[in-house]
Protein backbone atom coordinates (compact mmCIF):
# COMPACT_ATOMS: atom_id res chain seq x y z
CA UNK A 1 0.00 0.00 0.00
CA UNK A 2 1.36 3.15 -0.89
CA UNK A 3 1.59 5.37 1.94
CA UNK A 4 0.06 8.75 1.33
CA UNK A 5 -3.01 7.46 0.57
CA UNK A 6 -5.12 9.10 3.48
CA UNK A 7 -7.22 11.99 3.64
CA UNK A 8 -8.84 14.01 6.18
CA UNK A 9 -12.32 14.82 6.16
CA UNK A 10 -14.25 17.15 8.32
CA UNK A 11 -17.27 15.80 9.48
CA UNK A 12 -19.21 19.76 9.98
CA UNK A 13 -19.33 18.61 13.63
CA UNK A 14 -18.08 21.34 16.12
CA UNK A 15 -17.88 20.44 20.15
CA UNK A 16 -18.30 23.58 20.78
CA UNK A 17 -20.70 24.96 18.34
CA UNK A 18 -21.16 28.40 20.21
CA UNK A 19 -17.09 28.90 19.65
CA UNK A 20 -17.22 28.91 15.96
CA UNK A 21 -15.00 32.22 15.49
CA UNK A 22 -12.69 30.86 17.89
CA UNK A 23 -12.34 27.89 16.14
CA UNK A 24 -12.57 29.10 12.21
CA UNK A 25 -9.67 31.37 13.37
CA UNK A 26 -7.72 28.71 14.69
CA UNK A 27 -8.57 26.79 11.62
CA UNK A 28 -7.75 29.82 9.02
CA UNK A 29 -4.50 30.17 10.52
CA UNK A 30 -3.23 26.66 10.68
CA UNK A 31 -4.60 26.46 6.69
CA UNK A 32 -2.99 29.82 5.58
CA UNK A 33 -6.90 31.29 4.77
CA UNK A 34 -8.84 33.82 5.88
CA UNK A 35 -11.19 33.04 8.85
CA UNK A 36 -14.26 33.32 6.81
CA UNK A 37 -13.55 31.17 4.64
CA UNK A 38 -12.12 28.74 7.01
CA UNK A 39 -16.34 29.35 8.58
CA UNK A 40 -17.56 28.57 5.72
CA UNK A 41 -15.19 24.93 5.42
CA UNK A 42 -16.46 24.27 9.05
CA UNK A 43 -20.25 24.65 8.88
CA UNK A 44 -20.69 23.13 5.16
CA UNK A 45 -20.65 19.31 6.27
CA UNK A 46 -18.69 16.43 5.62
CA UNK A 47 -15.85 18.11 3.41
CA UNK A 48 -12.25 16.78 2.80
CA UNK A 49 -9.69 19.08 3.78
CA UNK A 50 -6.63 16.98 2.73
CA UNK A 51 -5.73 14.83 0.27
CA UNK A 52 -3.09 11.72 -0.43
CA UNK A 53 -1.15 12.23 2.70
CA UNK A 54 0.76 9.67 4.36
CA UNK A 55 -0.79 8.80 7.84
CA UNK A 56 1.28 10.39 10.55
CA UNK A 57 0.86 13.58 8.73
CA UNK A 58 -2.80 12.55 8.69
CA UNK A 59 -2.89 11.41 12.53
CA UNK A 60 -1.24 14.72 13.20
CA UNK A 61 -3.76 16.72 11.66
CA UNK A 62 -6.45 14.77 13.07
CA UNK A 63 -4.80 15.77 16.53
CA UNK A 64 -4.96 19.40 16.38
CA UNK A 65 -8.42 19.45 14.99
CA UNK A 66 -9.47 17.12 18.03
CA UNK A 67 -8.04 19.91 20.00
CA UNK A 68 -10.09 22.83 18.55
CA UNK A 69 -12.66 20.85 19.04
CA UNK A 70 -13.70 20.05 15.14
CA UNK A 71 -14.49 16.60 14.42
CA UNK A 72 -12.52 15.12 11.53
CA UNK A 73 -12.01 11.86 10.09
CA UNK A 74 -9.07 10.38 8.30
CA UNK A 75 -9.89 7.95 5.67
CA UNK A 76 -7.99 5.84 2.90
CA UNK A 77 -8.80 6.79 -0.58
CA UNK A 78 -11.08 4.22 -1.08
CA UNK A 79 -13.04 4.39 1.59
CA UNK A 80 -13.53 8.10 1.04
CA UNK A 81 -14.60 7.06 -3.04
CA UNK A 82 -16.81 4.69 -1.74
CA UNK A 83 -17.97 7.30 0.91
CA UNK A 84 -18.93 9.53 -1.94
CA UNK A 85 -20.70 7.45 -4.04
CA UNK A 86 -22.43 6.68 -1.44
CA UNK A 87 -23.42 10.51 -0.97
CA UNK A 88 -24.28 11.33 -4.12
CA UNK A 89 -26.60 7.59 -4.41
CA UNK A 90 -28.38 9.02 -1.01
CA UNK A 91 -28.98 12.20 -2.37
CA UNK A 92 -30.80 10.73 -5.34
CA UNK A 93 -32.95 9.02 -3.22
CA UNK A 94 -33.43 11.87 -0.99
CA UNK A 95 -34.40 14.05 -4.02
CA UNK A 96 -36.69 11.28 -5.57
CA UNK A 97 -39.71 11.66 -3.04
CA UNK A 98 -41.84 9.05 -5.23
CA UNK A 99 -39.27 6.10 -3.97
CA UNK A 100 -41.20 4.37 -1.44
CA UNK A 101 -40.33 2.19 0.79
CA UNK A 102 -41.75 -1.41 0.43
CA UNK A 103 -44.68 -1.04 3.13
CA UNK A 104 -45.66 -4.70 3.90
CA UNK A 105 -42.33 -5.80 5.35
CA UNK A 106 -42.46 -4.21 8.84
CA UNK A 107 -38.82 -4.69 8.79
CA UNK A 108 -36.32 -2.65 6.34
CA UNK A 109 -33.93 -4.10 4.97
CA UNK A 110 -31.98 -0.97 3.76
CA UNK A 111 -30.53 2.25 5.04
CA UNK A 112 -33.45 3.96 6.48
CA UNK A 113 -32.99 7.32 5.62
CA UNK A 114 -34.39 9.71 8.89
CA UNK A 115 -37.45 10.90 7.35
CA UNK A 116 -39.06 6.98 7.79
CA UNK A 117 -38.41 7.51 11.71
CA UNK A 118 -36.40 9.90 13.51
CA UNK A 119 -33.87 7.43 15.37
CA UNK A 120 -30.55 6.71 13.71
CA UNK A 121 -29.55 4.89 10.29
CA UNK A 122 -29.18 1.57 10.19
CA UNK A 123 -28.74 -1.77 7.35
CA UNK A 124 -29.83 -5.23 8.52
CA UNK A 125 -28.18 -7.60 6.30
CA UNK A 126 -28.38 -11.19 6.53
CA UNK A 127 -32.07 -11.47 6.62
CA UNK A 128 -34.18 -14.26 8.15
CA UNK A 129 -31.48 -16.60 8.96
CA UNK A 130 -28.40 -14.73 9.86
CA UNK A 131 -29.29 -11.22 9.98
CA UNK A 132 -26.96 -8.53 11.70
CA UNK A 133 -27.10 -4.95 11.64
CA UNK A 134 -24.28 -2.22 10.91
CA UNK A 135 -25.53 1.30 12.76
CA UNK A 136 -24.41 4.53 11.38
CA UNK A 137 -23.49 6.54 14.56
CA UNK A 138 -23.05 10.22 13.98
CA UNK A 139 -20.21 11.71 15.67
CA UNK A 140 -20.60 11.82 19.19
CA UNK A 141 -23.64 9.64 19.68
CA UNK A 142 -23.43 6.70 21.63
CA UNK A 143 -24.99 2.92 21.38
CA UNK A 144 -25.90 0.03 23.78
CA UNK A 145 -25.22 -2.79 22.84
CA UNK A 146 -25.77 -6.28 24.28
CA UNK A 147 -21.85 -7.55 25.46
CA UNK A 148 -20.04 -9.37 22.88
CA UNK A 149 -22.16 -9.07 20.63
CA UNK A 150 -19.83 -6.33 18.35
CA UNK A 151 -18.89 -7.51 15.44
CA UNK A 152 -16.93 -4.90 13.21
CA UNK A 153 -16.66 -1.31 13.45
CA UNK A 154 -14.77 1.78 12.68
CA UNK A 155 -11.48 2.23 14.49
CA UNK A 156 -12.77 6.05 16.12
CA UNK A 157 -15.65 4.14 18.09
CA UNK A 158 -14.80 3.74 21.53
CA UNK A 159 -16.16 1.33 24.26
CA UNK A 160 -16.98 1.53 27.36
CA UNK A 161 -18.48 -0.98 29.76
CA UNK A 162 -21.15 -0.31 31.81
CA UNK A 163 -23.09 -2.32 34.83
CA UNK A 164 -26.69 -1.80 33.92
CA UNK A 165 -29.42 -4.18 34.65
CA UNK A 166 -28.10 -4.87 38.10
CA UNK A 167 -27.72 -8.17 40.40
CA UNK A 168 -30.54 -9.16 38.06
CA UNK A 169 -29.07 -10.47 35.41
CA UNK A 170 -26.00 -11.98 37.41
CA UNK A 171 -29.20 -14.21 38.53
CA UNK A 172 -30.28 -15.12 34.91
CA UNK A 173 -27.16 -16.16 34.29
CA UNK A 174 -27.63 -13.28 31.21
CA UNK A 175 -24.28 -11.60 30.99
CA UNK A 176 -24.75 -8.47 33.41
CA UNK A 177 -23.01 -5.99 30.61
CA UNK A 178 -24.13 -3.90 27.89
CA UNK A 179 -21.28 -1.96 26.39
CA UNK A 180 -21.62 1.47 25.49
CA UNK A 181 -19.84 2.68 21.91
CA UNK A 182 -19.51 5.97 20.94
CA UNK A 183 -18.14 7.59 17.67
CA UNK A 184 -15.88 10.09 19.17
CA UNK A 185 -14.00 11.57 16.52
CA UNK A 186 -17.04 11.99 13.87
CA UNK A 187 -19.03 9.83 12.57
CA UNK A 188 -18.76 5.81 11.86
CA UNK A 189 -20.65 2.85 11.95
CA UNK A 190 -20.31 -0.10 13.82
CA UNK A 191 -21.69 -4.22 13.13
CA UNK A 192 -23.52 -5.92 15.60
CA UNK A 193 -24.07 -9.26 15.28
CA UNK A 194 -25.82 -11.69 18.08
CA UNK A 195 -25.22 -14.65 19.57
CA UNK A 196 -28.02 -16.93 18.00
CA UNK A 197 -28.71 -17.02 14.23
CA UNK A 198 -31.81 -15.81 13.40
CA UNK A 199 -34.01 -12.89 11.94
CA UNK A 200 -33.52 -9.30 13.92
CA UNK A 201 -36.09 -6.66 14.23
CA UNK A 202 -36.02 -2.84 14.82
CA UNK A 203 -38.36 -0.73 16.67
CA UNK A 204 -38.52 2.82 17.47
CA UNK A 205 -39.93 3.40 20.91
CA UNK A 206 -42.06 6.57 20.89
CA UNK A 207 -42.27 6.82 24.67
CA UNK A 208 -43.49 3.40 24.69
CA UNK A 209 -42.65 0.42 26.47
CA UNK A 210 -41.73 -2.55 25.06
CA UNK A 211 -40.54 -5.88 27.43
CA UNK A 212 -38.18 -8.53 25.54
CA UNK A 213 -37.41 -12.16 26.69
CA UNK A 214 -33.91 -12.02 28.35
CA UNK A 215 -31.36 -12.80 25.84
CA UNK A 216 -33.31 -10.95 22.81
CA UNK A 217 -31.83 -7.31 23.46
CA UNK A 218 -29.51 -6.56 20.97
CA UNK A 219 -28.40 -2.94 20.93
CA UNK A 220 -30.55 0.97 21.97
CA UNK A 221 -30.33 4.41 21.50
CA UNK A 222 -28.63 5.41 24.19
CA UNK A 223 -32.48 7.62 25.42
CA UNK A 224 -33.99 4.20 25.93
CA UNK A 225 -33.94 2.90 29.15
CA UNK A 226 -33.34 -0.77 29.63
CA UNK A 227 -34.01 -2.42 32.56
CA UNK A 228 -34.47 -5.85 34.28
CA UNK A 229 -37.92 -6.46 35.39
CA UNK A 230 -38.02 -9.44 38.00
CA UNK A 231 -41.31 -11.55 37.19
CA UNK A 232 -42.17 -12.68 40.33
CA UNK A 233 -41.79 -16.30 41.47
CA UNK A 234 -44.89 -17.87 39.59
CA UNK A 235 -44.37 -16.37 36.35
CA UNK A 236 -40.94 -16.62 36.41
CA UNK A 237 -40.04 -20.08 38.04
CA UNK A 238 -42.94 -21.99 36.57
CA UNK A 239 -42.32 -20.33 33.36
CA UNK A 240 -38.70 -22.46 33.15
CA UNK A 241 -36.97 -20.34 31.29
CA UNK A 242 -36.00 -16.75 32.77
CA UNK A 243 -36.81 -14.85 35.83
CA UNK A 244 -36.36 -11.46 34.27
CA UNK A 245 -37.65 -9.86 31.34
CA UNK A 246 -35.88 -6.57 29.97
CA UNK A 247 -38.13 -3.67 29.88
CA UNK A 248 -37.03 -1.18 27.03
CA UNK A 249 -38.84 2.36 27.75
CA UNK A 250 -38.21 5.83 26.14
CA UNK A 251 -37.80 7.41 22.95
CA UNK A 252 -35.35 5.68 20.45
CA UNK A 253 -34.55 3.14 18.69
CA UNK A 254 -34.17 -0.58 19.91
CA UNK A 255 -33.50 -3.83 18.00
CA UNK A 256 -34.15 -7.30 19.24
CA UNK A 257 -33.45 -10.56 17.68
CA UNK A 258 -34.34 -13.94 17.57
CA UNK A 259 -33.41 -18.06 17.20
CA UNK A 260 -35.38 -18.92 14.37
CA UNK A 261 -37.73 -16.55 12.44
CA UNK A 262 -39.59 -13.64 14.22
CA UNK A 263 -43.28 -13.98 14.04
CA UNK A 264 -45.47 -10.61 14.54
CA UNK A 265 -48.96 -11.46 16.53
CA UNK A 266 -51.56 -9.17 17.24
CA UNK A 267 -52.95 -9.95 20.01
CA UNK A 268 -56.76 -8.76 19.59
CA UNK A 269 -58.13 -10.43 23.32
CA UNK A 270 -56.16 -13.70 24.05
CA UNK A 271 -53.26 -15.48 22.60
CA UNK A 272 -50.94 -18.67 24.44
CA UNK A 273 -47.41 -19.24 23.43
CA UNK A 274 -44.68 -20.99 24.32
CA UNK A 275 -42.43 -20.09 27.31
CA UNK A 276 -39.46 -20.74 25.11
CA UNK A 277 -40.76 -19.27 21.97
CA UNK A 278 -41.45 -15.74 22.79
CA UNK A 279 -38.74 -12.80 21.94
CA UNK A 280 -40.83 -9.35 22.85
CA UNK A 281 -44.21 -8.12 23.53
CA UNK A 282 -46.20 -4.61 23.84
CA UNK A 283 -46.92 -3.28 27.44
CA UNK A 284 -50.69 -3.04 27.79
CA UNK A 285 -50.63 -7.00 27.09
CA UNK A 286 -51.28 -8.88 30.13
CA UNK A 287 -49.95 -12.37 30.69
CA UNK A 288 -49.73 -15.26 33.06
CA UNK A 289 -47.75 -18.49 33.31
CA UNK A 290 -50.35 -21.40 32.72
CA UNK A 291 -50.67 -25.04 31.58
CA UNK A 292 -51.89 -26.37 28.37
CA UNK A 293 -55.01 -28.26 28.69
CA UNK A 294 -55.14 -31.03 32.15
CA UNK A 295 -52.74 -32.16 34.33
CA UNK A 296 -51.87 -35.01 31.98
CA UNK A 297 -50.69 -32.72 29.04
CA UNK A 298 -49.09 -30.58 31.87
CA UNK A 299 -46.54 -33.68 32.20
CA UNK A 300 -46.75 -35.37 29.35
CA UNK A 301 -48.01 -32.99 26.55
CA UNK A 302 -44.21 -31.73 25.90
CA UNK A 303 -45.57 -28.55 25.98
CA UNK A 304 -44.72 -27.80 29.87
CA UNK A 305 -45.79 -24.11 30.90
CA UNK A 306 -47.31 -21.65 28.55
CA UNK A 307 -47.65 -18.29 28.57
CA UNK A 308 -51.26 -16.80 27.95
CA UNK A 309 -51.22 -13.50 26.73
CA UNK A 310 -54.41 -11.13 27.54
CA UNK A 311 -55.45 -7.96 26.36
CA UNK A 312 -54.67 -6.10 22.65
CA UNK A 313 -50.99 -5.57 21.41
CA UNK A 314 -48.26 -7.18 20.07
CA UNK A 315 -46.22 -10.51 20.99
CA UNK A 316 -43.32 -11.58 18.58
CA UNK A 317 -42.88 -15.03 18.52
CA UNK A 318 -39.53 -16.81 17.59
CA UNK A 319 -39.76 -20.45 15.23
CA UNK A 320 -37.23 -22.27 16.94
CA UNK A 321 -36.33 -22.30 21.10
CA UNK A 322 -32.48 -22.60 22.60
CA UNK A 323 -33.84 -24.63 24.97
CA UNK A 324 -35.13 -27.22 22.74
CA UNK A 325 -32.16 -27.60 20.76
CA UNK A 326 -30.04 -27.74 24.33
CA UNK A 327 -32.79 -30.68 25.13
CA UNK A 328 -32.16 -32.32 21.75
CA UNK A 329 -28.08 -31.73 21.34
CA UNK A 330 -28.05 -33.50 25.59
CA UNK A 331 -28.74 -36.67 24.08
CA UNK A 332 -25.22 -36.34 22.43
CA UNK A 333 -23.48 -35.49 25.47
CA UNK A 334 -20.91 -38.25 26.12
CA UNK A 335 -21.50 -40.35 28.96
CA UNK A 336 -19.12 -39.99 31.84
CA UNK A 337 -16.67 -43.23 32.02
CA UNK A 338 -16.88 -44.77 35.16
CA UNK A 339 -13.49 -45.01 37.13
CA UNK B 1 -57.49 -27.37 7.94
CA UNK B 2 -54.94 -24.88 6.22
CA UNK B 3 -51.40 -25.45 6.67
CA UNK B 4 -48.83 -22.55 5.80
CA UNK B 5 -45.12 -22.62 5.98
CA UNK B 6 -43.73 -19.72 6.79
CA UNK B 7 -39.52 -18.44 6.81
CA UNK B 8 -38.37 -21.64 4.60
CA UNK B 9 -36.74 -23.23 4.46
CA UNK B 10 -34.14 -22.54 7.18
CA UNK B 11 -36.52 -21.32 10.04
CA UNK B 12 -39.55 -22.75 9.40
CA UNK B 13 -42.53 -22.64 10.98
CA UNK B 14 -46.14 -24.19 10.12
CA UNK B 15 -49.73 -21.95 10.75
CA UNK B 16 -51.94 -24.65 11.18
CA UNK B 17 -55.98 -22.70 10.88
CA UNK B 18 -58.39 -25.04 11.97
CA UNK B 19 -62.27 -24.44 11.54
CA UNK B 20 -64.57 -24.94 14.42
CA UNK B 21 -64.39 -28.87 15.72
CA UNK B 22 -61.83 -29.45 13.62
CA UNK B 23 -58.93 -31.63 15.37
CA UNK B 24 -55.13 -31.29 14.45
CA UNK B 25 -52.66 -34.33 16.06
CA UNK B 26 -49.30 -33.21 16.33
CA UNK B 27 -46.04 -34.61 17.80
CA UNK B 28 -45.21 -33.73 21.50
CA UNK B 29 -43.59 -30.29 22.25
CA UNK B 30 -43.96 -29.03 18.60
CA UNK B 31 -46.95 -26.34 19.44
CA UNK B 32 -44.64 -22.78 19.76
CA UNK B 33 -48.44 -20.96 19.74
CA UNK B 34 -51.66 -20.72 19.18
CA UNK B 35 -55.15 -19.00 20.04
CA UNK B 36 -56.83 -19.15 23.14
CA UNK B 37 -59.61 -20.92 21.65
CA UNK B 38 -57.69 -24.16 21.05
CA UNK B 39 -58.42 -27.05 23.14
CA UNK B 40 -55.55 -28.86 24.31
CA UNK B 41 -55.47 -32.77 25.49
CA UNK B 42 -52.81 -35.49 25.50
CA UNK B 43 -53.13 -38.81 24.84
CA UNK B 44 -51.10 -41.96 24.03
CA UNK B 45 -52.68 -42.48 20.84
CA UNK B 46 -55.40 -41.64 18.37
CA UNK B 47 -58.29 -40.03 20.82
CA UNK B 48 -61.29 -42.97 21.28
CA UNK B 49 -58.27 -46.06 19.96
CA UNK B 50 -56.27 -45.54 22.58
CA UNK B 51 -54.12 -48.70 23.19
CA UNK B 52 -50.79 -48.86 25.40
CA UNK B 53 -49.29 -51.24 23.00
CA UNK B 54 -49.30 -48.86 20.77
CA UNK B 55 -47.82 -46.35 22.83
CA UNK B 56 -44.98 -48.49 24.23
CA UNK B 57 -44.35 -48.97 20.05
CA UNK B 58 -43.85 -45.36 19.44
CA UNK B 59 -41.80 -44.76 22.27
CA UNK B 60 -39.40 -47.91 21.39
CA UNK B 61 -39.38 -45.41 18.04
CA UNK B 62 -37.93 -42.77 19.75
CA UNK B 63 -40.75 -40.64 19.84
CA UNK B 64 -42.90 -39.35 22.48
CA UNK B 65 -45.43 -41.41 24.01
CA UNK B 66 -47.90 -39.17 24.10
CA UNK B 67 -49.69 -36.92 21.20
CA UNK B 68 -51.05 -34.11 21.48
CA UNK B 69 -54.46 -32.98 19.93
CA UNK B 70 -55.76 -29.16 19.16
CA UNK B 71 -58.88 -28.56 18.73
CA UNK B 72 -60.49 -25.83 18.01
CA UNK B 73 -63.87 -24.51 19.85
CA UNK B 74 -66.71 -22.43 18.76
CA UNK B 75 -64.27 -20.06 16.06
CA UNK B 76 -61.62 -20.37 13.98
CA UNK B 77 -58.12 -21.28 16.11
CA UNK B 78 -54.74 -21.36 14.83
CA UNK B 79 -51.88 -23.48 15.80
CA UNK B 80 -48.29 -22.33 15.15
CA UNK B 81 -45.82 -25.42 15.24
CA UNK B 82 -42.12 -25.61 14.92
CA UNK B 83 -39.00 -28.12 15.45
CA UNK B 84 -36.00 -28.03 17.70
CA UNK B 85 -33.68 -28.45 14.53
CA UNK B 86 -33.10 -25.77 11.71
CA UNK B 87 -34.63 -26.99 8.48
CA UNK B 88 -38.07 -27.35 6.05
CA UNK B 89 -41.06 -28.70 6.79
CA UNK B 90 -43.54 -29.96 3.99
CA UNK B 91 -47.07 -30.90 3.31
CA UNK B 92 -48.17 -33.75 2.12
CA UNK B 93 -51.84 -35.33 0.95
CA UNK B 94 -52.66 -38.09 1.10
CA UNK B 95 -55.41 -40.01 -0.48
CA UNK B 96 -56.35 -43.36 1.15
CA UNK B 97 -52.42 -44.29 1.07
CA UNK B 98 -49.95 -44.98 3.45
CA UNK B 99 -46.75 -42.47 4.06
CA UNK B 100 -44.12 -43.88 5.96
CA UNK B 101 -42.49 -41.14 8.36
CA UNK B 102 -39.04 -41.17 9.89
CA UNK B 103 -40.02 -40.86 13.64
CA UNK B 104 -38.37 -37.71 14.06
CA UNK B 105 -39.68 -36.20 10.79
CA UNK B 106 -43.56 -36.78 12.40
CA UNK B 107 -44.97 -33.12 12.83
CA UNK B 108 -48.70 -33.15 12.45
CA UNK B 109 -51.35 -34.89 10.52
CA UNK B 110 -55.17 -34.37 10.34
CA UNK B 111 -57.22 -36.12 12.61
CA UNK B 112 -58.82 -38.84 9.76
CA UNK B 113 -54.97 -39.61 9.45
CA UNK B 114 -54.42 -42.93 11.45
CA UNK B 115 -51.09 -43.07 13.32
CA UNK B 116 -49.14 -46.57 13.72
CA UNK B 117 -45.84 -47.46 14.16
CA UNK B 118 -45.31 -50.15 11.57
CA UNK B 119 -43.01 -52.92 12.97
CA UNK B 120 -39.71 -53.40 10.46
CA UNK B 121 -38.58 -56.19 11.96
CA UNK B 122 -35.34 -56.75 13.93
CA UNK B 123 -33.38 -55.24 10.87
CA UNK B 124 -34.52 -51.88 11.85
CA UNK B 125 -33.70 -52.38 15.55
CA UNK B 126 -29.80 -53.89 14.68
CA UNK B 127 -29.33 -51.03 12.70
CA UNK B 128 -27.74 -49.29 15.28
CA UNK B 129 -28.95 -45.78 13.86
CA UNK B 130 -32.88 -45.44 15.00
CA UNK B 131 -34.69 -46.32 12.18
CA UNK B 132 -38.21 -46.35 13.04
CA UNK B 133 -40.93 -45.53 11.41
CA UNK B 134 -44.57 -44.10 11.58
CA UNK B 135 -46.82 -45.22 9.60
CA UNK B 136 -49.43 -42.57 8.38
CA UNK B 137 -52.50 -44.03 6.77
CA UNK B 138 -55.89 -42.63 5.37
CA UNK B 139 -56.68 -39.44 3.62
CA UNK B 140 -55.92 -36.19 4.86
CA UNK B 141 -52.80 -33.67 5.21
CA UNK B 142 -49.80 -34.86 6.68
CA UNK B 143 -46.99 -32.25 7.92
CA UNK B 144 -43.30 -33.83 7.76
CA UNK B 145 -39.97 -31.85 9.10
CA UNK B 146 -36.58 -32.28 8.06
CA UNK B 147 -33.22 -31.14 9.46
CA UNK B 148 -31.81 -28.86 6.54
CA UNK B 149 -33.53 -29.10 3.07
CA UNK B 150 -36.00 -31.58 1.56
CA UNK B 151 -36.01 -33.09 -1.60
CA UNK B 152 -38.01 -36.28 -3.43
CA UNK B 153 -36.03 -39.32 -5.47
CA UNK B 154 -38.27 -40.95 -7.25
CA UNK B 155 -37.64 -44.46 -6.98
CA UNK B 156 -38.24 -46.77 -9.94
CA UNK B 157 -36.20 -50.07 -9.34
CA UNK B 158 -33.65 -49.78 -6.76
CA UNK B 159 -32.09 -46.62 -5.04
CA UNK B 160 -29.68 -46.47 -1.66
CA UNK B 161 -30.38 -43.47 1.08
CA UNK B 162 -28.01 -43.44 4.12
CA UNK B 163 -30.66 -44.05 7.33
CA UNK B 164 -30.05 -40.79 8.89
CA UNK B 165 -31.24 -38.73 5.60
CA UNK B 166 -34.71 -40.44 5.31
CA UNK B 167 -37.25 -38.43 5.88
CA UNK B 168 -40.33 -40.10 4.50
CA UNK B 169 -41.28 -42.72 1.91
CA UNK B 170 -44.23 -44.38 0.13
CA UNK B 171 -45.62 -47.46 1.24
CA UNK B 172 -45.71 -48.97 -2.24
CA UNK B 173 -41.15 -49.02 -1.48
CA UNK B 174 -40.04 -51.99 0.04
CA UNK B 175 -36.85 -51.95 1.53
CA UNK B 176 -33.47 -53.70 3.07
CA UNK B 177 -31.10 -52.28 5.47
CA UNK B 178 -27.51 -53.29 4.15
CA UNK B 179 -24.05 -52.16 4.44
CA UNK B 180 -22.86 -49.03 1.88
CA UNK B 181 -19.36 -51.28 1.27
CA UNK B 182 -18.60 -54.26 -0.45
CA UNK B 183 -17.80 -55.54 3.38
CA UNK B 184 -18.86 -54.09 6.68
CA UNK B 185 -15.98 -53.32 7.17
CA UNK B 186 -15.54 -51.00 4.63
CA UNK B 187 -18.90 -49.56 5.28
CA UNK B 188 -17.79 -48.94 8.72
CA UNK B 189 -14.41 -47.97 8.17
CA UNK B 190 -15.99 -45.51 5.66
CA UNK B 191 -18.40 -43.91 8.36
CA UNK B 192 -20.96 -45.11 6.43
CA UNK B 193 -22.88 -47.94 8.59
CA UNK B 194 -26.00 -48.80 7.44
CA UNK B 195 -28.08 -47.87 4.46
CA UNK B 196 -31.62 -48.24 2.93
CA UNK B 197 -31.48 -49.91 -0.25
CA UNK B 198 -35.51 -49.21 -1.68
CA UNK B 199 -36.55 -51.00 -4.26
CA UNK B 200 -40.37 -50.68 -6.22
CA UNK B 201 -41.89 -47.51 -7.64
CA UNK B 202 -42.52 -44.76 -5.51
CA UNK B 203 -40.93 -41.43 -3.61
CA UNK B 204 -38.30 -41.16 -0.85
CA UNK B 205 -37.88 -38.10 0.31
CA UNK B 206 -34.82 -37.16 1.90
CA UNK B 207 -32.75 -34.79 4.26
CA UNK B 208 -30.17 -32.19 3.36
CA UNK B 209 -28.36 -33.39 7.08
CA UNK B 210 -28.19 -36.44 9.10
CA UNK B 211 -29.00 -35.53 12.52
CA UNK B 212 -26.95 -37.93 13.79
CA UNK B 213 -23.70 -36.76 12.32
CA UNK B 214 -24.56 -32.98 13.21
CA UNK B 215 -25.39 -34.43 17.54
CA UNK B 216 -21.86 -36.94 17.34
CA UNK B 217 -20.02 -34.13 15.72
CA UNK B 218 -21.39 -31.33 19.05
CA UNK B 219 -21.21 -33.84 21.48
CA UNK B 220 -17.16 -33.78 21.25
CA UNK B 221 -17.66 -30.38 23.16
CA UNK B 222 -20.04 -31.03 25.38
CA UNK B 223 -19.40 -31.95 29.15
CA UNK B 224 -20.16 -35.68 29.83
CA UNK B 225 -23.31 -36.23 31.65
Amino acid sequence: MQDNQYHVTLTGKIADATNIEHASAQFARLFKTTPEVAMQTLQKGPVTIKRNVDQATAIKIRNVLDKLGIGCRILTADEADAEARAATQNLSVNNNTSVKKDSSSPISDTFESPTDHPGLQFKIEGKPDYSFVTVQLPANQTLKVEASAMATMDTHIEMKTKLKGGLGRFVTGESIFINEFTAAHGPGEIGIAPGAPGDMMHVYLNDEVLYLQNSAFVASAMSVNIETKWQGFTKGFFSGENLFLIRASGKGDLWFNSYGAIIEIDVQDNYVVDTGNIVAFTEHLDYKISKVGGYKSLFFSGEGFVCRFSGKGKVWIQTRGVDAFAWWAHAYRPARSSG
Amino acid sequence: MEIQLLHRPGNTAAKVTLNPTEVCTAESGAMIAMSNNINVTTTTHKRGKGSILKAVKRMVAGESLFINHFEAQNTTGEVWLGTALAGDMEVMTLDNETLVVQGSSFLACEHAIEIDLGWQGFKSILSGERVFWVHLKGSGKVLISSFGAIYPIHVDGEYIVDTGHIVAFNETLDFTITKAGKSWLHSFLGGEGLVCKFHGKGTVWCQSHNPSSFGAMLGGDLRSR
